[in-house]
């Protein structure tokens, strides 16, 4: 594949650039040959093969805050749009691809180390190359005694994962990265060096505890966004437990899932429930599979129609895996209490599966547990798309979409039809479901899956029918009121473009800032759909 | 006293621009008497009287968003500076003056409605004018089942509160009013409303449960900002507790401190102690400074840790105790305080528990009369005592008119509050203040979770004695300074010490305030927006400041 | 890039039991371990816990080779060094390319080195 450059900047200015870059990072660290600029594509892009893939014209990667920095500059003497990457392994929401094409990708993996991490007032500091199993070990050498809180895929970065709204597995004030996080350091799009909150004080020591220093807090700009290079971030810990408790929660009618999500919107909230809940439908999964699509034969079923279903299949409509993590007697006390109150509300109400393990979890028992719920890094989710047995040909990648939706079982019930609505409308395979669980990454608001979208690389018209799927999901969820809450590049506009109260002035209001601190529209253009003045005009 | 002109503007234009406010919320809710003006100013201002004191040269009274949306137009189009307030009550952090003289205060009041509150999803929906009382009271009247979260002063404003870094009293999550907010709706510089997070789908149901929406987060710039004016504000709230335990934790040793503190920060971020933990020491309090055996204790100076130590031992009592509280069901907060009476046993030899209470809840009006209301998000107003006519103190025959507040934000350690405690008490005796009122007696406040508040003892001030104000400056400017050197910053000040304390935010030349200074320039072009509030003034006034 | 990969599978299978086909010094086999521990043991350790749940690689290899070759791939006996370099810059399904910041050359051949180890002819 030809190496595409910046639109408006010539071979030559390109060239100039790449070897200034070179002088500043060491001429291994810049990458401009076609192989190595493979590795920059996005492995699971929905727009692979395609004109429009997103495809960087070079990569650098510095190791050092003021590397970054001479890059920022260098970007801005020649005015070529720059692309930060943190681990580079956001997967199903862009990989190391830039959001615009021609971009230099400006990859932080070098800069992995953990600067900081401290037991007593449970925090961390790391740079964005840091990834969570590279945090995890430094723990676990020290034998401190805090938990992190990690995603699915244990290679990502938990800097580049909060930046972009990512979540995870252990308890609520740790699920969501971005509201875990507390201080930043950031290279602005001119080159300087910035730190927020307390770490604007020279002598406080408060960085990692106290988000908000004084005046406007601009730590949020950073977020899904463009407005700087993120080179420090800390983060909040969870102290380690003593022990751990679960017990499944069943409800027996298809409408109990109304009362069960309220109630344990309660024990989440007041703090009694402190880990993840987890919900699923018995009469969901693969075994499942051929019945559940019978009931979807002519339409949706209604309510009572699910209801009947349910009954008729004498199984639990609905079940949640209740979490507690905490001193033994603690856990035990507030487990009975979730018992009596949704007994109490929901009649025919049954607890199974109830486990009560001491923590840290042993080697044996971490190879039977679901390690995230334990802070524990790993990478099972890709057995999920990796081959099964029965499945000769696996997909190369799949893009995600989780839609935002209210916790109540009401909006739980519309957000599972749209998924069919979508599928029927677009004349697609049914993979919707009635029984597909919300998930509880976030302690206060559901994310809906929609079935992800899968890409395969060597086949780009598959690629195309995925994509046109892909954006009706985007545009349907978001009419209904279900946003998702990450996106690809190659959907960012799009999705923005759904947040249009007031004719847009949200994103408008942000292109003002935007202006404002990167005058030349070097950083990131495009990202999540904000563009510079200069390339305004290229939005989708 | 002189009504004060916007700088810059004339007699003229002013007045033509003061009937255009007129035209737009009624002449009514348009202030110009010198009479009314002196409504707005800081009844607890230390310069109060000075030539500097912050005045309105006229107040606006809008009732609605769009009323709102028509003043700032207006002051676009005269380039006349607004400062908005919210309930008016940020009391020694300002009060209802703006941070630059003659602008036009937007006093939203009147915008006081209670727009949502979802005992389900536990959130509620507010405007800038609704109280801490206000909210408390439509909860109650339909019976819904959540808590709010208040700071001592019940009349302040949720949104105000929460902009200006303001903080509580219940559970963790909710202390912090910023960290517990949700969605915002905001009439920007340029008059466009605009809604944030959720907010900006027209369609979503999710503004007040999902804070972030898609790309960049703009929240944070009308937090201690000037980008805009916040017209709603959701705040996430706790879920009614089924009951409410406590019990106090002793250490004998002072340097038991240390350790204490490392417990109870462990109790707090594992949700055990779900409430606010309230330290004191039995070797402090109101008086202590007068008596012979703290006088010798501190004759050469600050006092070792080891002669502390000493101290304590020899008066016999506890030196240093935690009032710990637990809510949640019965077994489980019981549960929690037998888990920390043997914890903290086991790590600290000597501690001792007392005070062990437990209630169900919500309290009886019986129990109200006798409890910390706002441990239970009950908004009252308690606080003023301090400056009204307390029973022992200094100035009980002739009260202070109003103080004005400095908290230092310290690390949750031992070692830090040592280091803290010994930072007031150098300014103090730098500034030959007598007696010193800093002893190694103080405690932090724990409104907010992850860090501690120190105080350096409220600077009063009298409306009738323009000196004292102006010793009483050079006492808080110091303050400011010398905390912030020695690492601990106050979190929150009024506009007469704004400028000084962003200045100490010194990193890299003061990169962050000029980032913010770009990012201001970028939308508020005429620079109309609260100028100079927490040290961000617009371009045209940058540098005549400070 | 498949045709490509499956070229190289067929030369694998050519591979016999005599000597090791591929000298590597100690230091490099000990750095292929190092860097293979570190990238690479998260998806393809041995050990299938819960039948693989743990280990994708591991898992989509087992159900790759159903019994013909060992899932993991410490314990084959038949990957040669082109094969291993082209999978990890290339990519293989789900399995996504590596960078040279993630996986240096030298680094590369390491791991390369160290999975061949056993490879005789």
């Amino acid at each position: 594949m030809p190496i595409k450059l910046p639109p408006g900047t010539s071979a030559s200015t390109h060239a100039s650039a790449v070897k200034e870059m070179q002088r500043v990072v060491g001429a291994d660290w810049v990458f401009t040959s076609e192989e190595d600029l493979d590795t920059y594509r996005d492995a699971y892009s929905i727009r692979w093969g395609h004109d429009d893939e997103y495809l960087a014209s070079a990569a650098v990667a510095p190791t050092s805050v003021e590397e970054v920095q001479a890059i920022v500059r260098i970007a801005n003497k020649y005015k070529i749009p720059i692309y930060p990457i943190s681990t580079g392994k956001n997967l199903t929401y862009g990989g190391s691809a830039p959001t615009y094409s021609g971009s230099i990708v400006l990859d932080l993996k070098r800069m992995n180390r953990v600067l900081e991490v401290d037991e007593k007032r449970a925090f961390a500091l790391v740079e964005p190359g840091c990834s969570y199993f590279d945090l995890y070990r430094y723990v676990k050498d020290k034998g401190l005694k805090v938990w992190i809180d990690c995603p699915d895929p244990g290679w990502g970065s938990p800097i580049g994962n909060a930046l972009d709204h990512g979540v995870g597995y252990t308890a609520s004030q740790f699920r969501d990265h971005w509201g875990a996080h507390c201080g930043m350091e950031v290279v602005t799009p001119t080159g300087e060096i910035m730190r927020t909150g307390m770490g604007a004080l020279p002598n406080a020591k408060t960085w990692q505890e106290y988000k908000y220093g004084v005046g406007p807090h601009v730590d949020g700009l950073f977020a899904q966004s463009n407005f700087g290079i993120v080179t420090k971030m800390g983060f909040w810990l969870m102290p380690q437990p003593e022990a751990w408790l679960t017990g499944t929660v069943n409800v027996p009618k298809y409408s109990d899932f109304i009362p069960l999500v309220e109630h344990c919107n309660y024990l989440e909230d007041a703090m009694i429930a402190t880990g993840q809940a987890i919900y699923s439908s018995g009469l969901g999964g693969p075994q499942n599979a051929a019945e559940v699509q019978a009931l979807m034969a002519n339409r949706y079923p209604t309510l009572p129609e699910l209801d009947a279903y349910a009954e008729k299949k004498g199984v639990p409509a609905w079940r949640v895996k209740l979490q507690f993590y905490g001193p033994p007697e603690v856990i035990q006390a507030r487990w009975e209490y979730a018992q009596e109150r949704i007994s109490k509300a929901i009649p025919g109400t049954t607890f199974t599966n109830f486990e009560a393990l001491p923590m840290p979890l042993t080697e044996a028992q971490e190879k039977t547990h679901h390690l995230v719920n334990f802070g524990i890094p790993n990478m099972a989710i890709f057995a999920s798309m990796a081959r099964q047995p029965g499945d000769a040909d696996p997909k190369d990648g799949h893009t995600d979409f989780f839609a935002v939706c209210p916790r109540t079982g009401e909006a739980v019930f519309k957000a599972l039809k749209l998924v069919y609505d979508t599928q029927t409308e677009l004349g697609v395979p049914i993979t919707a479901s009635p029984f597909r669980g919300p998930v509880t990454w976030h302690h206060k608001v559901f994310f809906m899956g929609a079935p992800a979208v899968d890409s395969q690389r060597n086949d780009p018209a598959f690629n195309r029918r995925m994509r046109t799927l892909y954006d009706a999901y985007v545009k349907k969820f978001s009419d209904a009121g279900f946003p998702p809450y990450r996106t690809n590049p190659g959907a960012q506009d799009l999705l923005a473009a759904q947040f249009s109260f007031n004719n847009n002035v949200l994103l408008k209001f942000q292109e003002a800032l935007k202006d404002g601190i990167d005058p030349n529209g070097i950083l990131a253009p495009g990202r999540y759909g904000v563009w510079p003045k200069r390339l305004r005009t290229k939005r989708a | 006293m002189p009504i004060k002109l916007p700088p810059g503007i004339s007699a003229a234009a002013f007045a033509e621009a003061v009937k255009e406010f007129q035209g737009a919320v009624g002449a009514d809710w348009v202030f110009t008497s010198e009479d009314d003006l002196d409504t707005y100013r800081d009844a607890y201002s230390i310069s109060w009287g000075h030539d500097d004191e912050y005045l309105a040269s006229a107040a606006v009274a809008p009732d609605t968003v769009e009323q709102v949306q028509a003043v700032v137009r207006i002051a676009n189009k005269y380039k006349i500076p607004l400062y908005a307030i919210s309930t008016g009550k940020n009391l020694t952090y300002g009060g209802s003056a703006p941070t630059y003289s003659g602008s036009v205060v937007v006093d939203l009041k009147r915008m006081k409605r209670v727009l949502k509150v979802d005992d389900k999803r536990n959130f509620a929906l507010v405007e800038p004018g609704c109280s801490y009382y206000d909210l408390y009271q439509h909860i109650k009247d339909r019976g819904l089942k959540v808590w709010i979260d208040c700071p001592d002063p019940g009349w302040g404003s949720p949104i105000g509160n929460a902009l200006d870094h303001g903080v509580g009293y219940t559970a963790s999550p909710f202390r912090d009013h910023w960290g517990s907010h949700c969605g915002m709706e905001v009439v920007l510089p340029n008059g466009e409303i605009m809604r944030t997070g959720m907010g900006a789908s027209p369609t979503s149901d999710t503004w007040q449960d999902y804070k972030y929406g898609v790309g960049p987060h703009v929240d944070g710039l009308f937090a201690q900002g000037n980008f805009g004016i916040v017209t709603k504000m959701g705040f996430w709230l706790f879920p009614q507790p089924e009951s409410w335990m406590t019990g106090t934790v002793h250490v004998p040793k002072y340097s038991d401190y240390s350790a204490l503190v490392d417990h109870c920060n462990y109790l707090e971020d594992a949700h055990l102690a779900t409430g606010q933990t309230m330290y004191g020491s039995n070797l402090g309090g109101p008086g202590v400074i007068a008596t012979p055996e703290y006088r010798a204790l501190m004759a050469n100076g600050w006092p070792t840790i080891e002669q502390l130590d000493a101290y304590a031992a020899q008066r016999k009592v506890p030196a240093w105790r935690a009032k710990l509280q637990f809510y949640g069901p019965e077994k489980a907060v019981r549960a929690s305080w037998a888990y920390a009476q043997r914890r903290i046993s086991a790590a600290i030899p000597g501690a001792t528990f007392t005070d062990i209470e437990f209630a169900t809840l919500p309290l009886s009006p019986a129990q109200e009369k006798t409890h910390h209301l706002v441990n239970f998000g009950i908004p009252n107003m308690a606080i003023f005592q301090i400056v009204a006519r307390p029973p022992a103190g200094p100035n009980n025959a002739n009260p202070y008119d109003g103080h004005t507040d400095f908290f230092a934000v310290v690390s949750r350690s031992g070692s830090e509050v040592f280091r803290a405690m010994k930072a007031v008490y150098d300014v103090q005796k730098e500034l030959k203040i007598d007696p010193i009122t800093a002893t190694p007696f103080s405690s932090p406040v724990t409104w907010h979770h992850k860090v501690f508040f120190m105080a350096a003892g409220g600077v009063g001030n009298q409306r009738g004695d323009a000196e004292h104000n102006r010793r009483m400056r050079a006492l808080y400017a110091a303050y400011i300074e010398k905390m912030a050197a020695a690492g601990f910053p106050a979190y929150r000040t009024n506009p007469g010490a704004q400028d000084l304390l962003v200045k100490q935010f010194s990193f890299n030349n003061n990169a962050l305030l000029k980032f913010q200074e770009a990012l201001k320039d970028a939308v508020d072009p005429n620079g109309i927006m609260s100028p100079g509030r927490y040290g961000l003034w617009p371009k045209q006034l940058r540098g005549k400041k400070a | 890039m498949k045709a490509l990969i499956a070229v190289l599978g067929a030369v694998i299978s050519l591979a016999g039991t005599a000597a090791p086909v591929f000298a590597a010094d100690a230091g490099q086999l000990a750095l292929g371990k190092e860097k293979f521990d570190y990238w690479c043991d998260t998806c393809h350790a041995p050990d299938p816990r819960e039948a693989g749940r743990y280990l994708p690689g591991t898992a989509s290899l087992n159900a790759k080779y159903n019994g013909s070759r060992p899932g993991a791939l410490v314990d084959r006996t038949d990957l040669l060094p082109p094969y291993v370099e082209l999978v990890i810059r290339k990519g293989m399904e789900g399995m996504p390319f590596f960078r040279k910041t993630e996986i240096s050359d030298a680094e590369m051949k390491a791991i390369a080195a160290y999975l061949s180890r056993n490879t005789r002819q």
